[in-house]
């Protein structure tokens, strides 16, 4: 039913099973053709047979500016993911994690520390999701969030920086046990 | 397209520019920048200080002064001479504003930038020169920049300039900024390189990155892509198979890019032989452990292996191989993740439809049971509960025989929840049963032709239909009509049982809704509801059964209430209601879907394609109807260059450029973009408002010429499709009209000029001051537009495919254009002093008149008959597009012989010896066809009034549920029973026709704003 292969602008044009569904975000053009300009293998679809995109995960592979770099902050070289989605059809087939294991593994090609990723605090489906594939949280954002996606009383959410080790650390030197503890401002995050 | 780099301000100064001058031009204080650079030119006769003080006067409010920047400009370009830096950048910034417009960028600031780069190629300053030139997509000056960058930086281990300079070679043989000589050596230059480089790979035993090979997969791509488009197939096929730059060899190394890519351009060729050993090999890596083993194990890899195995010299060793791979990833099954497992079983599945019956079943046995239906159940015994299960098994039901089909449906699918299925499983077979019969219903197999004249007489039913035995069009109404029974019933289980509602939110899929879409698709086939109707009816409501079709509109209108997050079925009820004139309530049901940003290309003609013409009153809101369209369209064409591309160069993405180009350029002649300007336009129109400019000066449409091939890729893939794949698709039969086309999008804009034409007012204190010549001038402008505009008109409508590409009343609009066009060309042209007037003239004001009266006895209700009826009411409000083109062509008939009158009176005013001015007849033919037009407004006006009064009768909701549920105290059919059960009865439907009738009011209403004169 699906098959993985690199985003290509034309699947703009056939977004509309993943980004017509409300928990899926959709963004201006320049924002999809950064990552297909700047990280082109990071930028992966599932399509259905009939080229409609079913799911898609954009990444990054990057470290904070130089001018950070004693910084507690400071982000070393490593895999980021930007977005991840799945179209309510394609869910319970492993798609998003498939996706997810393809950007590690490009993470791990490139010698990333290790993948992180910004997710609400609130989204308990997902956060479950990614600690069932190894990710913790890390820190968390204070205020990371513009509205609350259950409260609308809410002007902000916080977000929970999650992160999953990749091979190069060996130590396990990127994460912590007990991130929930760790706050810190949006503006500590590059 | 004007193009601003310096949006976020100007260039910084040299260093060695004072304090003074410095922090007075960082201020903005421009006189005295201006009056400080003289002084400094003055005393130091350096002449930058010369391009401070001229760029800076082009900030100044005067003409001369803004202008005078263009003259130095023009210097630097033909002195030849290597300019400054700094100077490029002042200057570039001082003519900002004149970028796309008096100043080609291509022809000044690129060779400019290209010369300088040439005489400091290793200044860090030479790709921000590349940059300048690509944002401003000059192809020319930026391949010569890469070209001196690439031999400057050659052999070091920046390997970006080498490929720079051979991407953009490869831009510049396909693009349109170079002629046809140059693409051909352009294009031969590209493939020589690249061959080059795929030769020293082959050759070196371990590439190095100062080595001018290919490396990374996005070089070894480039290639590909190179190839494919300039090389030749034998060297594509070649290097395909080779052991470094091989399909293969490159997945090895994790690469799948170069694999899915060639898979499409080998099919193209028929290259079979090499597909199937390429799907196998790339498969084989998995099993073999070259690769991680579901790597290449896509559905779409399956098919191709299996296509090729049956296209293969040898096909029964072939297919006895694709079941040795397929049996291999079988028993690794179990370590697969859930989608891999899936596209196995799939892939399965695919094999069994593919392989010969006589190596599937070679004794013929059980043909009914047979390999492919055991097959299919087998896929269900582990899928049925899945949200795509009857996607996934659609297409191959749809191919099964009839016997098949039925054994299937009727023995096979009900032992699929096993022994003891539970209410909720059950129900689920139930709904999977229900959309299958309805997609059987749309395949031939279940119909025998059948002759349709019986004792002389023509029974209209062709076939006979295998499942009831009865005779039947296509596709059998008794069928239909028992599967809306059955689908009624098992909905009515469901919501009398709490047991089972309260199961449905665990389940993948709320089966009320595809029970609730078989009914209302069924529905629809009864109602005579078919593709393109829209296309040639006069009205929708002539040519369906109105009750029923209200009642599909009604079933899925209420399952919307109970399934609100379901996108299909919003979407499906969005195009209904548009079929049927209840566009604001057609835009309470899109808002939520929320098409923002980037998806609106693909999605907003599902609702704003034609909108002007049904509901124009959309366009008083608040907020501009289709502004965020606009905003899209403003934000991503804002440069000349496709967004973000040189991040793509910067990243050394080569196949991201390519791919970038090829859709911006797709962005920029879009069919939603034409449909964007001229939907508003329209609207603008309608309501007598002011067009701020003419079409072709809009900044949006630069892209669009006559010759533009206008793309368009509507997206319908949400759209619940229940057909087979042995007719259209369900949006085929629900749109109004045909989809948007490269030829509609042509005429609509060729209408728009043609109208700016007519409209063209001077300004107020434009007095020219030899009004003779100026008069000649316009005269000659106006011919030359006409004529082009008249040969194109005539063209598109003349192309064999147009007919079925526009509706009725859009052809009638067309048609009318073309006409008026040769006939104010020809008014305009012929000498006043001619004996006779040409036949044409007569002959066309008479087909205007012709059409104009067809029309207005056609469509617009007598003035007189008040009160019409609610069939009258409501075959008009379904059909206000057609209506709209009445009025349309009306006014353009009215502004088309105000033109040429106009054109005589001021011929006449300005030239008293009576020689100027237009013929007698013209004038007197012009004028009675003023008259006509005149006359079809007055009728348009009269029509919307007697539509809002009998709108605003009270009863109509019930004449409406009369029409829909039948009237309360009659007996009801049985479908209508079954449907009326469904929506909880009359007084569930009440809410509904409610909105409806809202709806029908607001449109009208929108209508009574609209100026007919």
């Amino acid at each position: 039913m699906a098959n993985f292969r690199r985003f290509r602008p034309d699947d703009l044009n056939k977004l509309s099973k993943c980004n017509l569904d409300p928990l899926t975000e959709t963004y201006e053009l320049s924002f999809y053709l950064q990552y297909y300009a700047k990280w082109p293998s990071l930028f992966q679809v599932a399509e259905d047979e009939n080229g409609n995109i079913i799911g898609y995960i954009m990444g990054k592979l990057e470290s904070s500016p130089d001018v950070y770099k004693f910084s507690e902050h400071y982000l070393p070289w490593h895999a980021h993911i930007t977005a991840v989605t799945v179209a309510p059809e394609a869910r319970r087939l492993g798609i998003g994690k498939l996706l997810t294991e393809q950007l590690e593994a490009a993470g791990d090609a490139a010698n990333a520390w290790f993948v992180d990723l910004f997710v609400r605090k609130t989204n308990y489906k997902a956060i479950k999701f990614y600690e069932s594939m190894g990710y913790s949280i890390f820190r968390v954002v204070k205020d990371y969030y513009g509205d609350h996606s259950t409260d609308p009383t809410q002007s902000s959410e916080d977000a929970y920086d999650m992160r999953k080790p990749l091979k190069r650390d060996v130590k396990k030197e990127h994460i912590r046990s007990d991130g929930e503890k760790h706050e810190v401002d949006p503006t500590d995050v590059w | 397209m004007a193009y601003n780099k310096y949006r976020y301000g100007p260039p910084a100064l040299k260093n060695s520019v004072d304090m003074q001058l410095q922090s007075a031009f960082s201020d903005g204080n421009w006189s005295t920048v201006v009056r400080l650079a003289a002084k400094r030119f003055a005393t130091f006769k350096d002449p930058y200080y010369e391009a401070i003080k001229v760029s800076t006067e082009a900030q100044l409010q005067g003409t001369a002064e803004k202008c005078a920047v263009l003259v130095h400009v023009d210097e630097l370009v033909k002195s030849k001479k290597t300019p400054d830096i700094d100077t490029l950048d002042l200057y570039e910034w001082a003519c900002q504003d004149f970028i796309g417009y008096e100043v080609d960028f291509a022809e000044t600031f690129g060779p400019l930038r290209a010369r300088w780069v040439k005489a400091n190629a290793s200044s860090p300053m030479a790709a921000s020169c590349l940059q300048g030139c690509l944002e401003q997509w000059d192809l020319v000056s930026a391949q010569q920049i890469a070209a001196t960058l690439d031999k400057t930086y050659a052999n070091t281990t920046d390997r970006r300039y080498m490929f720079w300079n051979i991407t953009l070679t490869f831009l510049l043989s396909i693009s349109p900024q170079c002629t046809e000589a140059s693409r051909k050596v352009y294009s031969l230059l590209t493939v020589r390189q690249l061959q080059k480089a795929a030769d020293i790979t082959e050759s070196s035993d371990k590439l190095e990155k100062t080595d001018r090979g290919l490396l990374t997969e996005e070089e070894v791509c480039l290639y590909y892509r190179v190839l494919l488009s300039h090389g030749t197939k034998e060297e594509f096929l070649a290097r395909l198979k080779s052991p470094k730059l091989g399909a293969i060899s490159q997945l090895k190394q994790g690469h799948k890019l170069l694999f899915c890519e060639c898979l499409d351009a080998l099919e193209t060729w028929g290259e079979w032989d090499t597909i199937y050993e390429l799907c196998r090999d790339a498969l084989k890596l998995g099993l073999d452990g070259s690769s991680t083993p579901f790597f290449v194990c896509d559905l779409r890899i399956w098919k191709k292996f299996v296509a090729a195995a049956t296209e293969a010299t040898n096909t029964d060793a072939a297919l006895d191989e694709v079941q040795d791979v397929l049996k291999q990833f079988i028993e690794l099954k179990d370590t697969a993740t859930p989608m891999y497992k899936k596209n196995i079983s799939l892939a399965l599945l695919e094999t069994t439809f593919r392989l010969p019956s006589t190596t599937i079943n070679p004794n013929h046995e059980n043909t009914a049971l047979s390999p492919k239906v055991i097959q299919i159940g087998l896929f269900l015994d582990q899928y049925y509960e899945r949200f795509a299960a009857y996607d996934d098994v659609k297409g191959y039901v749809a191919e099964l025989g009839y016997e098949e089909a039925k054994t299937f449906l009727e023995d096979v699918l009900p032992r699929i929840t096993g022994e003891d299925p539970t209410k909720a499983q059950q129900i689920i077979i139930k709904a999977l049963e229900c959309r299958l019969r309805y997609t059987l219903t749309t395949c031939p197999q279940t119909l025998s032709p059948h002759p349709t004249v019986v004792e002389g007489t023509d029974q209209g039913k062709p076939f006979q239909c295998r499942v009831c035995s009865n005779l039947a069009k296509s596709p059998c109404e008794r069928c239909l009509k028992k599967l809306i029974i059955d689908a009624a019933n098992a909905y009515s289980q469901i919501t009398s049982d709490k047991e089972l509602l309260a199961d449905i939110p665990k389940l993948d899929r709320d089966p009320r809704l595809d029970l609730a879409l078989v009914m209302g698709n069924s529905l629809l086939k009864l109602s005579g509801l078919r593709p393109g109707l829209s296309n040639f009816a006069q009205s929708l409501w002539q040519d369906v059964q109105p009750n029923i079709l209200l009642q599909a509109l009604l079933l899925l209108d209420t399952q919307l209430k109970v399934t609100p997050n379901d996108n299909g079925l919003r979407l499906l009820l969005v195009q209904l209601y548009l079929l049927f004139g209840c566009a604001s309530y057609a835009h309470t049901l899109w808002v939520p879907l929320d098409v923002k940003r980037t998806i609106q290309d693909a999605l907003s003609p599902l609702f704003f394609d034609r909108i002007s013409s049904i509901s124009p009153g959309l366009f008083q809101g608040i907020r501009p109807l289709m502004e965020p369209l606009r905003a899209y369209y403003s934000q991503s064409l804002r440069d000349p260059s496709p967004v973000r591309i040189w991040d793509a160069f910067s990243s050394g993405s080569y196949t991201s450029i390519l791919g970038m180009a090829e859709y911006d350029k797709k962005l920029r002649t879009s069919c939603t973009l034409v449909m964007t300007l001229v939907e508003e336009r329209r609207a603008t129109r309608l309501f007598g408002g002011k067009l701020d400019v003419d079409i072709d000066d809009h900044i949006l449409a630069t892209d669009i010429l006559e010759d533009t091939t206008l793309v368009h890729e509507t997206d319908y893939g949400s759209f619940p499709n229940l057909e087979s794949a042995n007719g259209p698709p369900i949006q085929e039969y629900i749109r109004l009209g045909p989809g948007p086309s490269n030829e509609r999008s042509h005429l609509s804009f060729l209408a728009e000029q043609y109208l700016d034409l007519l409209t063209y007012t001077p300004p107020k204190d434009y007095k020219p001051s030899k009004p003779a010549e100026a008069a000649a001038r316009d005269k000659a402008y106006a011919l030359e537009t006409l004529t082009r505009i008249h040969t194109s008109l005539t063209d598109f409508l003349h192309k064999p495919a147009t007919p079925k590409l526009l509706t009725p009343a859009e052809t009638n609009y067309h048609t009318a254009l073309s006409l008026l066009s040769a006939l104010v060309l020809t008014a305009l042209s012929l000498p006043k002093s001619e004996a006779s007037v040409p036949k044409l003239v007569s002959q066309t004001t008479q087909s205007l008149k012709t059409t104009l009266t067809t029309l207005r006895t056609g469509l617009l209700s007598p003035r007189s008959a008040v009160p019409v009826t609610t069939q009258q009411a409501v075959s008009s409000l379904c059909d206000m597009h057609s209506f709209a083109s009445v009025r349309d062509i009306a006014v353009a008939v009215k502004l088309s012989a105000a033109f040429v009158l106009s054109h005589h009176e001021k011929e006449t005013a300005r030239d008293k010896s009576g020689k100027s001015g237009l013929h007698r007849e013209v004038v007197a033919e012009m004028k009675a066809l003023e008259s006509a037009a005149s006359k079809t407004l007055a009728d348009a006006k009269g029509h919307v009034g007697v539509l809002k009064g009998v709108m605003n009768e009270s009863g109509w909701l019930d004449r409406l549920l009369d029409v829909v549920l039948g009237e309360e105290d009659k007996q009801l059919d049985q479908l209508t029973e079954k449907v009326s059960e469904v929506v909880d009865g009359r007084g569930g439907a009440e809410e509904w026709a409610g909105k409806v009738v809202d709806s029908w009011r607001e449109g009208v209403k929108g209508w009574g704003l609209v100026r007919f004169e």
